[in-house]
C-alpha cells in the first residue's frame, strides 16, 4: 500500500478529477461528508482509523499516507 | 398542435399548478386555477420576520442543477442570494456543545463514512427513471429505513447520525419511509453529496426576497384566472367534459366549473381526498403515505451577530426541537435570521405543544446552542403538519409498499384528469425544481396529447361508458 492507493480513494470518492500526491482534498471539490468516506476507505484498506483532525491537518494523499504510516508504527 | 380554446381547470395554486397554468395560457388555453387557501404558493410561503423582512416558511433553497427553477426565476426577474455558510459549525450532541470548521458532527468519522458508503450503494441500485423496477425493488419497498438501520448498522455514532441526516434531507422519521423511497429521494435530488451540500449543492442559494415572490409573480400574470378559497371536493367526468365541484362557499352555494381537462396539482394525500366519478383505478396515496414532517422556526435578530463570533449559524443537535439551524439572513444584512428545522418525529412532538410551550422550548434550545448570543427578538413558527391545505412539507413520504403501488401510475391520467405536483416528478422529487418540471410536463401532455395521456379514454369505457363514449374517445 502506498500514497498511490490513497490517490485512487480520492478519485473514487470525488469522481473524475486529476489527483496528485500533494493535492488538497478540499481544493479538489471535496467536502466534509466525502472526507468521512475517504476515512472509512482508509480504515478498510489500511486497517488504520484516522480521525477528522488527522484528516484536516494535511488533507492530501501524501499527508494522509504519512498519518497512516505513523499510526502503524 | 396547441391548446387553443381548450378549457382547463387547474386544482392547486402551488408552484406546479401555477407553472402548468402559465404554460397553458401561453398555448392559448382557457385556464382557471382553483386554490382552497386564501393565498397562492402552497408549500412555498413567505413569513414576516421583521419590518420588511420576509423569510421562507416553506421551500427555500436551490442549486445550479435546478435548471427549470433558475429559468423561471430569470423570466420573472428574480435573483438568487447565496446561503451563508462561512464560519464554524455548532454541535450540541447529548448536551455537549462544540464548534468546528466541519459541517459534519464530531462523531466517529470512519463510522459516518461507512454509513455514507452503505447509503451510496443503495442509491446506486435505484433505477432513476422507474424506481419500482429497480432490481431489489420489492425487498427495499417493504423495508423501513429504521429497520434497515437496526439490521445493518452497528456503530452507535452512525445510529445517532442517521435520523438527523434523514430528518434534514427528507423531513422524515426513518420509521415512516421505505428504504426504496429513501434511496430514490437521495438519487432523485442529485445524489447524497449534491443534496446535502450548501456550496455547490442543492442549498447553494435562496431566492432573493423569498421564494413566495416567484409564486406571486406567476399568479399576478394569471390575474383573475386564479380563484382563492375554492376547495375542490369532487371531480365528475363524462366522455365530453369534466365538472369540478367545490365545497360550499359563504353563501351556501357550491361553485362548479366545467372543463375539457383538469389538472390536479396537489400533494398526494389531498388529491386522494377528492371524490372522483368514475372512481380512481389506482390511488394517489395509501394508508402508508405520510406527510413530510417539518416545522420551520424563524429566529429574528437585529443583525447576523453570530458571524462576528466566527460562527456560520449552522448547527446540528442530537435532540430537539431545533435539530439544525441555518443562517437565512437577508442579503443586505438588515436583520439576522436563523432558521431552525424541527423534523421527523421531533416535528410531531413539537407540533402537539401549545404556542407558549413551543416558544419556551425553542428559546431554551437556542440558549444552549448559542450561549454567547442575546435571545432572539422574534420567534415565528411555521407548522406544516397542521397546514390544512398542504398536510406536510417538504413532500409526501412514501411508506412501505407505496412505490410499487403508486409509482407506476404517478403520471397516468385518469380520463380527462391529469396529475402534477413535485411528487409526480421523478427528477428532483419533493423540491421546487420537481414541482416546476411536473408543471411543464403536464402542460405539454395536454397541449400535445402525447405520452401516457393517450390511453385516457379507457377509464370511462371500463366504468360506465356507452357506445357514444367509445366513439368519442376513438376520435380524440
Amino acid at each position: 500500500m502506498s500514497a498511490g492507493h490513497i490517490i485512487q480513494i480520492f478519485r473514487r470518492v470525488l469522481g473524475p478529477v486529476e489527483v496528485a500526491p500533494h493535492s488538497d482534498f478540499f481544493e479538489l471539490g471535496g467536502d466534509s461528508l466525502l472526507a468521512t468516506r475517504v476515512l472509512s476507505a482508509i480504515a478498510r484498506d489500511f486497517g488504520t482509523e484516522l480521525s477528522w483532525d488527522d484528516f484536516i491537518e494535511n488533507p492530501s494523499p501524501d499527508g494522509l499516507f504519512a498519518k497512516v504510516t505513523a499510526a502503524v508504527r | 398542435m396547441n391548446g387553443e380554446s381548450m378549457r382547463v381547470v387547474v386544482v392547486g395554486a402551488g408552484l406546479a399548478g401555477l407553472t402548468a397554468a402559465a404554460d397553458l395560457v401561453a398555448a392559448g388555453a382557457d385556464v382557471t386555477v382553483l386554490e382552497a387557501d386564501d393565498r397562492v404558493g402552497g408549500r412555498v410561503r413567505g413569513v414576516d420576520i421583521a419590518d420588511g423582512v420576509v423569510a421562507d416558511g416553506g421551500a427555500a433553497y436551490l442549486g445550479i442543477r435546478h435548471t427549470e427553477l433558475l429559468a423561471l426565476m430569470r423570466e420573472q426577474g428574480l435573483n438568487v442570494v447565496s446561503t451563508g455558510m462561512t464560519g464554524d459549525s455548532t454541535f450540541l450532541l447529548s448536551d455537549r456543545r462544540t464548534t468546528t470548521a466541519s459541517r459534519v458532527p464530531p462523531l466517529d468519522a470512519v463510522a459516518l463514512g461507512d454509513l455514507f458508503d452503505r447509503l451510496e450503494e443503495l442509491v446506486a441500485e435505484i433505477r432513476p427513471d422507474k424506481p419500482w423496477l429497480s432490481p431489489r425493488a420489492e425487498e427495499l419497498d417493504r423495508l423501513t429505513a429504521a429497520r434497515w438501520l437496526a439490521d445493518e448498522i452497528d456503530n452507535p455514532d452512525a445510529k445517532t447520525f442517521f435520523p438527523l441526516f434523514i430528518g434534514e434531507m427528507m423531513a422524515a422519521d426513518p420509521a415512516a419511509i421505505s428504504v426504496l423511497h429513501m434511496a430514490f429521494y437521495l438519487r432523485s435530488g442529485g445524489g447524497i453529496r449534491y443534496l446535502n451540500a450548501f456550496e455547490g449543492g442543492a442549498q447553494q442559494w435562496r431566492i432573493d426576497g423569498g421564494a413566495h415572490l416567484l409564486c406571486r409573480s406567476l399568479a399576478d400574470q394569471l390575474g383573475d384566472r386564479v380563484r382563492l378559497g375554492q376547495s375542490v371536493c369532487a371531480i365528475d367526468q363524462t366522455s365530453a367534459e369534466v365538472e369540478v365541484q367545490c365545497a360550499p362557499g359563504a353563501d351556501g352555494t357550491r361553485p362548479r366549473y366545467r372543463a375539457d381537462r383538469v389538472i390536479v396539482a396537489l400533494p398526494p394525500a389531498l388529491a386522494q381526498r377528492i371524490t372522483f366519478r368514475p372512481g380512481l383505478r389506482s390511488p394517489r396515496a395509501t394508508a402508508s403515505t405520510g406527510p413530510g414532517c417539518a416545522v420551520k422556526v424563524h429566529l429574528g435578530y437585529p443583525a447576523p451577530i453570530w458571524r462576528e463570533q466566527g460562527l456560520s449559524g449552522w448547527s446540528v443537535s442530537s435532540h430537539g426541537p431545533l435539530l439544525s439551524t441555518v443562517d437565512d439572513s437577508p442579503s443586505d444584512e438588515s436583520a439576522g435570521v436563523l432558521t431552525g428545522f424541527v423534523t421527523g418525529s421531533e416535528a410531531s412532538t413539537f407540533s402537539a405543544l401549545s404556542d407558549r410551550e413551543q416558544q419556551d422550548a425553542v428559546l431554551a434550545h437556542v440558549g444552549r446552542l448559542f450561549p454567547q448570543l442575546p435571545p432572539p427578538d422574534r420567534c415565528t413558527v411555521t407548522d406544516w403538519l397542521t397546514a390544512k391545505y398542504s398536510r406536510g412539507c417538504y413532500a409526501a413520504l412514501f411508506g412501505p409498499g407505496d412505490w410499487l403501488r403508486l409509482g407506476p401510475t404517478l403520471t397516468t391520467p385518469h380520463g380527462r384528469v391529469h396529475w402534477a405536483g413535485t411528487e409526480t416528478s421523478i427528477d428532483f422529487f419533493g423540491l421546487m425544481e420537481g414541482a416546476i418540471r411536473s408543471g411543464h410536463r403536464v402542460a405539454a401532455e395536454l397541449v400535445h396529447r402525447t405520452g401516457p395521456g393517450d390511453a385516457a379514454a379507457g377509464v370511462l369505457v371500463s366504468s360506465h361508458a356507452s357506445g357514444a363514449d367509445l366513439n368519442h374517445s376513438s376520435v380524440e
